[in-house]
């Protein structure tokens, strides 16, 4: 587990989870409960009651559950305490009802003509079992499912990924350098050096140091072509040429943006991962902000690094798309399984007829009341799922809708250009590796984490192998077909 | 102390280490490469010993200034990045996979005085596209809410064998998730206007979805009988919103398309001048 203030998703433990799966199951049951009393109720098997009960039924089970489970396992302080307070009532109320009436307390259901015999009293004993296990699991692991108020939690697994990388290309860790330019300081010693440091100097030129963000001035530089910084002193090297940032002429430029080859200082480059190249040699890739937002055209072609905005929709719509194919899913799964579950009563109906012909009249009409009901069922639940999915659909599009709008205004609010010398600045107050502001303008600022790098890496190698070995077989080609004219031509 | 500890060498951009291999010529930084001065290195062109270096070439790592530099444009991962050769013709040879700046072309094709007045457009059609979006969504929810949980209802429709019952709200809901659409394109048009290559098209495009969702609008308000709505106060101030939307959209897509086209006659001039006869 990372420092207090750094949790992704990837640090949940496998116990939340299943307790996040568990009361899923429950709101299902519990919603499922809801709809068959309610259709009970309707059909005039219960007396008016049964609404009062489906309602409770609802609320107390169905909702609470779907909401608390939705939203119990993604590390949120709030559903941990909700879920604690739920499970509290739930072992109370079922406690009660075992204490009342004990364990064999039965339920007679009415359905049509028949009757079902529930057994509330083991399905208390396992409503208390399970939530005194969820309540006791919360309150032990507290720590680890409970994040501290305030803290920020990454909850998408892409990303989270990232962050336990760590996002921002960068060799140093989210700490002071000692003068020694290895070890790091202490908090303490930290802290003095970022107060008294300046970013600005009286005498000329300034070199931004990359360590503590101090301004030194290039009066300073020794001649072996170096600098300590005036504030953490650790020797910096001076950069290649001696070119103001185009941005800041108080400054010297610290390298070239890679995009334009204009020279410009920390406070105006970002750090991105580097192209998937072999002949790129660094482990970076400098921008300017101009280049970083597309705007710069080189003059040998016409698009370089165009803002990839189609990818907006697709990213925006992404979740809510999700959802609605694990619905489709779902109801192809389920269409599927009752294919198999039509040929029992098909059977069963098949075997009254051959056993048939003025038999056992009674046996056979209970032989279709049941097949009936087999049947009913499943098509009843699929038609309230297909109902569901009309009303889930617009729903899930207008969801997409608002997520899209939301990110269309962080667009136009500003840019989210993020310089070295801020982020790592930000890195040390913070004690974390600098992490890229990440926009949907530019879902490319890190996509090359090092996997996919070494899987492109090996992918071109087999390209470029693959085209040598074409070549080659032309090659050859061409010679036995030069070689076979020639002797046609000699023959004729 | 008696031993004086080797202080390392940080990189002026990311503070990486460097290990100084060359005493006379630039050495780089052992995580990203950038290139620093050898601790002997003049800081002059290497050919004129008299003028301060511009730029270090990526092939030798001499220091050079700029009449002895070539800028290059060379694709890694596909991705352009400008590379700096001298000219040397070993460097000049190594460097040839990459294709040579046109730095004339650079000058007059440079479209750095539309900055500002990109900024402020792709805000103006930005801002007006997202206010219409969220008029869409709440119109949607409006209609919605007045047919079906108050008295208010839109006229009554049937088609063949479908009655109201069905048509009614199969009429609303597709009407209003076409406006939606809609409005979801006009957003995505209004991002564009930023991208020099697209300002002109996106502008354009702007015009032609603005008109059609107007009458889109004026359609449905008569279709589902607005004008009886009992809420005096939703209608205004709806109206009002899609008119304050309407505006900034039109205006941004007018200069959008303004911009977009001195940006094509300025290509197109730069062409004429330079006698290209195709893009470069
Ligand atoms: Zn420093
Ligand atoms: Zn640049
Ligand atoms: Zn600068
Ligand atoms: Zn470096
Ligand atoms: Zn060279
Ligand atoms: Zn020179």
């Amino acid at each position: 587990m990372p420092e207090n203030d750094g949790y992704t998703i990837l640090d949940r433990p496998w116990g939340l989870r299943m307790i996040g799966v568990t009361q899923m199951a429950f709101g299902i049951f519990g919603l499922l409960a809801t709809i068959g009393l309610l259709f009970a109720t309707l059909t005039g098997a219960f007396a008016t009651v049964g609404y009062l009960y489906s309602l409770v039924l609802f609320g107390g089970v169905a909702v609470p559950c779907l909401f608390i489970g939705n939203y119990v396992d993604d590390l949120r302080r709030w559903a941990v305490i909700a879920q604690i307070i739920y499970s509290a009532i739930a072992v109370g109320l079922s406690g009660y009802l075992l204490y009342v009436n004990g364990l064999s307390y039965n339920w007679t259901i009415p359905l049509f003509d028949f009757s079902i015999e529930l057994a509330i009293g083991n399905v208390a004993a396992f409503i208390a079992i399970t939530q005194t296990l969820i309540m006791f699991y919360l309150l032990i692991r507290w720590q680890a499912v409970a994040p501290a108020p305030g803290t920020i939690v990454e909850r998408d697994k892409s990303r989270a990924r990232l962050i336990e990388a760590g996002l921002m290309p960068s060799p140093l860790e989210p700490a002071l350098l000692a003068p020694d330019g290895t070890t790091t300081l202490t908090p303490d010693e930290e802290q003095k050096i970022m107060d008294i440091r300046k970013v600005i100097t009286e005498e000329g030129m300034a070199i931004l140091c990359s360590n503590c963000n101090g301004a030194t001035s290039l009066t300073k530089v020794e001649d072996n072509n170096t600098v300590p910084c005036d504030y953490c002193g650790v020797i910096l090297g001076v950069g290649s040429v001696f070119v103001p940032c185009l941005n800041h002429e108080e400054y010297l430029a610290a390298t070239t943006c890679n995009v334009c080859g204009e020279h410009f200082c920390r406070q105006c480059l970002t750090v991105q991962e580097p192209p998937v190249d072999e002949k790129w040699q660094g482990s970076a890739v400098y921008l300017c902000k101009k280049c970083f937002e597309g705007r710069y055209r080189p003059a040998v072609t016409t698009a370089s690094l165009v803002i990839p905005i189609d990818q907006l929709f697709s990213i925006a719509g992404g979740r809510f798309s999700k959802v609605g194919q694990m619905y489709s899913s779902f109801l192809s799964a389920y269409a599927n399984g009752m294919k198999h579950l039509w040929r029992i009563p098909l059977q069963l109906l098949k075997s009254v007829g051959k056993s048939g012909g003025g038999g056992n009249d009674n046996a056979a009409g209970v032989l279709v009341m049941i097949v009936i009901i087999i049947i009913a069922i499943p098509i009843l639940a699929g038609i309230l799922m297909i109902l569901g999915a009309i009303i889930i659909i617009p729903i899930l599009f207008y969801a997409g809708l608002i997520a899209v709008t939301v990110e269309a205004a962080k667009i136009i609010s500003g840019t989210d250009f993020e310089s070295v010398d801020n982020a790592r600045v930000k890195s040390i107050h913070a004690h974390r590796k600098p992490k890229v502001k990440e926009s949907k303008l530019r879902p490319s600022v890190r996509v090359w984490d090092d996997e996919f790098r070494q899987a492109s890496l090996e992918h071109q190698r087999i390209k470029l192998r693959h085209d040598e070995e074409r070549r080659q077989r032309e090659e050859r080609r061409r010679k036995q077909q030069q070689a076979a004219s020639f002797w046609r031509t000699e023959n004729d | 102390m008696t031993e004086t500890v080797q202080e390392r060498i940080l990189c002026p951009v990311c503070g990486g280490p460097i290990k100084i291999d060359q005493q006379d010529k630039v050495n780089r930084c052992e995580y990203c490469a950038s290139p620093v001065l050898g601790p002997s290195q003049s800081r002059n062109c290497v050919t004129h010993p008299d003028i301060l270096a511009k730029e270090v070439c990526h092939v030798c790592g001499d220091l050079v200034c700029e009449d002895c530099i070539q800028k290059r444009v060379g694709e890694y991962g596909g991705k352009l990045l400008t590379i700096v050769n001298c000219d040397k013709p070993t460097c000049i040879a190594e460097s040839d996979w990459a294709k040579p700046l046109n730095e004339e072309y650079q000058k007059l094709a440079n479209m750095d005085w539309a900055d500002r007045i990109d900024n402020l457009i792709l805000r103006i059609t930005g801002l007006g596209a997202i206010i219409m979006m969220v008029f869409e969504l709440i119109f949607f929810i409006g209609v919605m809410f007045y047919q079906f949980l108050t008295p208010w209802s839109i006229p009554d429709i049937s088609i063949g064998a479908l009655g109201p019952l069905i048509m009614i709200p199969v009429a609303i809901l597709l009407l209003n998730i076409l406006g939606n659409l809609m409005s979801a394109i006009l957003l995505q048009s209004a991002l564009q206007v930023y991208v020099h290559e697209r300002q002109m098209g996106a502008g354009i495009t702007l015009l032609v979805i603005l008109i059609i969702e107007v009458a889109h609008l004026l359609f449905r308000g008569l279709f589902f009988g607005l004008l009886t709505f009992p809420n005096p106060i939703f209608l205004p101030l709806m109206l009002g919103a899609f008119l304050f939307g309407t505006i900034l959209v039109f205006v941004g897509s007018l200069m959008a398309i303004y911009i977009g086209n001195k940006k094509r006659v300025q290509l197109k001039e730069t062409q004429e001048k330079l006698h290209l006869s195709i893009k470069p």
